[in-house]
């Protein structure tokens, strides 16, 4: 290990990696905004990806399009989304312990399904499963470093990119976005303008097992072309972590999910070097810690300055 | 309606009550238990197996001879442990999603004792194994409350997470540092004859890790109900504001009640190893954790009540693998079956629906 530096783990192939890796986790953490917003925490993203992944594999088998992957897997994550919801908002379960039992569902139906249909255990990877082809941007790929780091990726990826700022026109730039964050802060306030707030608790959910589906297509079909067991591998949850650091907003949420993508990568790299694999690969989930606990101690820090500036203010103006 | 909001029920009203309630409950229990087998076996139908005769072995594997039956209750052992420990997690208001990994270390740290003491008498080497196995759970929970009590972050994620860690570091721990090259699989020395828990029965792996089991329903039940420190953690669980404004322990009753909740899960792994592995296995549960979290979710956190959840996830444990030897079902489906059961559980309208019909019916 003695003979390992820096500069050979620290190339551009590596934060290259670390976007790939980042994929799923944005994806993931854009759903899962969306319901936060509605004041539903979806702990369910693990297990909507799960299902995601599993069929965008049968749907690529079935359609032998990647393309038609993702519509099944888009299919799916709805389904899923809707149980979720009527379970929820029609039938008044606990949103936590519904999500919870799905992500159990969710594995367990995957790994029956993998046996029942697909006739395997654990793994299925065949040719028929076709994945998507990366995308060569033109010009920017001859650029030296930027070609190597932003060209040659997954269409998927770029849509990841794309996604975080749609949600943000969408959240922050239109009456509906407006309407569903005022659900999720003040409910009344919401319902007394005539917000349909159960509708918007729907849209919510749905959308995020949709933005699910994304990320489960891109674990399945992208760089790896086969589905394992429980592949989503806590993915979802890093969502949750991200959601949290960036306060349900989309943009400081993504440079959580940057920070977990090249935790990954640089665990997937470390590993090359020969560091035992079993230490190496607690990396993702301690630095989701880590920033959880950076994210804590700044908004301690916030709420403590604000309570001085109140403060201050309460000196200067006594009324 | 008016007259009964003044008028104080009398004793044998509240008797009536009582009957209504639990049989509202029964019937519940016992229509949510249909629809997920009815679900179960709608999905096997569909993917071309038949129902019938996978239920039928299945219930063949779990209690078809008296073997069988003492293997359904050794299952059970660890499912009661994990069912407490979700129990009383939930019952301080705290979603313990870490038990899997509290009890992968609780594990580890009893195999350690286990394989580390050499002649000690059974009678102290047994204990000091237990104790290892509550302390390692309940030390795993440590961080998560630091991060719970300092930094007001949900334990949610962090429990989460620290599952993968205590999964990959005990990887670690038996490929390298205790690395026994004779084991099958990548696994730990054996434990000394000595820190083997005795079995109950030849021909069954049941031994006495069931009746602690057992015992540790009623120490849970009296400890929950009938101390004080128990009724301030119930109470702090249940409101927690209210609770500090009364002047009750908060932060004591939290970090109780978590480290409680990681110390018997981690006894679950304890008594695993030492009764049923004989030495530490990498990535040995299948799901232990999980389970618990959903037999506490079942049992309504209370302890009597997750003997019989945790004798069905037993069994539905033991039954699977017969089940998917004899008729080729794959045993997944029983996860399946255990996710419905979960998601109909949480849904209360189901329940007061069928009170108010009770009610109706009654009079």
């Amino acid at each position: 290990m003695g003979n390992v530096d820096l500069s050979s783990i620290l190339t551009i192939s590596l934060f290259a990696a670390a976007l790939r890796m980042a994929t799923p986790i944005i994806f993931a953490t854009m759903g899962g905004i969306f319901s936060s917003h509605t004041g539903i925490f979806n702990v369910a993203l693990e297990g909507f990806m799960l299902i995601g992944s599993f069929f965008a594999v049968v749907g690529s088998v079935q359609t032998g399009s990647a393309y038609g992957g993702l519509l099944f897997a888009i299919v799916a994550c709805l389904i899923a989304s809707l149980v979720f919801a009527v379970l929820h908002l029609e039938l008044h379960a606990n949103p936590i312990i519904v999500g919870l039992a799905m992500n159990i569902f969710a594995v367990g139906m995957t790994n029956y399904l993998l046996t029942a249909l697909l006739n395997v255990y654990g793994v299925y990877k065949t040719d028929l499963i076709v994945g998507f082809g990366v995308v060569n941007i033109p010009i920017i790929q001859n650029i030296p470093i930027l070609g190597e780091l932003i060209s040659g990726h997954f269409p998927l990826v770029y849509f990841a990119f794309v996604s975080v700022y749609i949600v943000y026109l969408v959240l922050y730039k239109t009456p509906f976005g407006f309407h569903l964050r005022s659900v999720g802060e003040k409910i009344d306030a919401a319902e007394s303008i005539g917000v349909n707030t159960k509708k918007m608790k729907y849209y919510g959910l749905m959308v995020s097992g949709l933005l699910c589906a994304f990320g489960g297509t891109f674990l399945s079909l992208s760089y790896l072309t086969m589905f394992s067991e429980d592949m989503t591998a806590g993915r979802g949850w890093l969502a949750l972590a991200a959601i949290n650091f960036g306060r349900m907003r989309p943009v400081p949420s993504l440079i959580a999910c940057l920070i977990f993508g090249f935790a990954d990568a640089l665990a997937v790299r470390l590993q090359q070097f020969g560091l035992p694999s079993q230490v190496v690969l607690m990396l993702p989930y301690l630095m989701t810690v880590i920033v959880l606990f950076i994210s804590a101690v700044f908004a301690e820090r916030r709420k403590k300055s604000m309570q001085m500036k109140q403060n201050q203010i309460e000196i200067a103006s006594p009324l | 309606m008016t007259n009964t909001l003044i008028e104080k029920p009398k004793n044998s009203h509240k008797w009536k009550e009582n009957i209504v309630n639990v049989s509202a409950q029964l019937i519940n229990y016992v229509l949510i238990l249909l629809i997920s087998l009815i679900i179960g076996a709608v999905v096997m139908s569909l993917s071309g197996k038949d129902p019938i005769s996978a239920y039928a072995a299945l219930w063949q594997g779990a209690f078809g001879n008296k073997y069988r039956f003492a293997d359904t209750l050794d299952r059970s052992t660890i499912m009661i442990l994990a069912g407490l420990a979700g129990s009383i997690a939930f019952r301080t208001n705290i979603i313990n999603l870490g038990l899997e990994g509290q009890l992968y270390i609780g594990a580890f740290a009893a195999a350690w004792v286990g394989f580390t003491f050499t002649n000690l008498p059974a009678i102290v080497h047994i204990p000091l194994c237990m104790i290892a196995g509550i302390l390692g759970g309940a030390l795993w929970t440590l961080p998560v409350l630091y991060l719970k009590m300092r930094w007001k972050i949900p334990e949610l994620v962090p429990t989460l997470m620290l599952n993968y860690i205590a999964i990959r570091l005990t990887d670690y721990l038996i490929a390298f540092p205790f690395r026994d090259p004779t084991a099958p699989m990548a696994g730990s020395p054996l434990l000394e004859q000595t820190a083997r828990l005795p079995k109950l029965m030849r021909g069954s792996t049941i031994n006495i890790g069931f009746i602690i089991a057992i015992v540790l329903i009623f120490v849970t039940y009296w400890f929950l109900f009938k101390t004080k420190i128990g009724y301030e953690l119930r109470m702090v669980g249940l409101n927690q504001q209210f609770a500090a404004a009364a002047g009750l322990p908060v932060k004591r009753s939290i970090i109780l009640g978590m480290t409680l909740s990681g110390g018997i899960i981690g006894l679950g792994g304890a008594l695993m190893i030492m009764g049923f592995f004989g030495r530490f296995l990498g990535g040995f549960s299948s799901g232990y954790g999980w389970d618990g979290f959903m037999i506490a979710i079942i049992a309504q956190n209370h302890p009597f009540a997750v003997f019989p959840a945790a004798l069905f996830y037993g069994a539905l444990a033991n039954g699977a693998l017969t089940m998917q030897s004899v008729t080729g079902v794959p045993q997944a489906v029983v996860a399946m079956v255990k996710g419905t059961l979960v998601l109909f559980v949480t849904v209360k309208v189901f329940v007061e629906n069928i009170r108010k019909g009770l009610i109706k019916w009654a009079t």
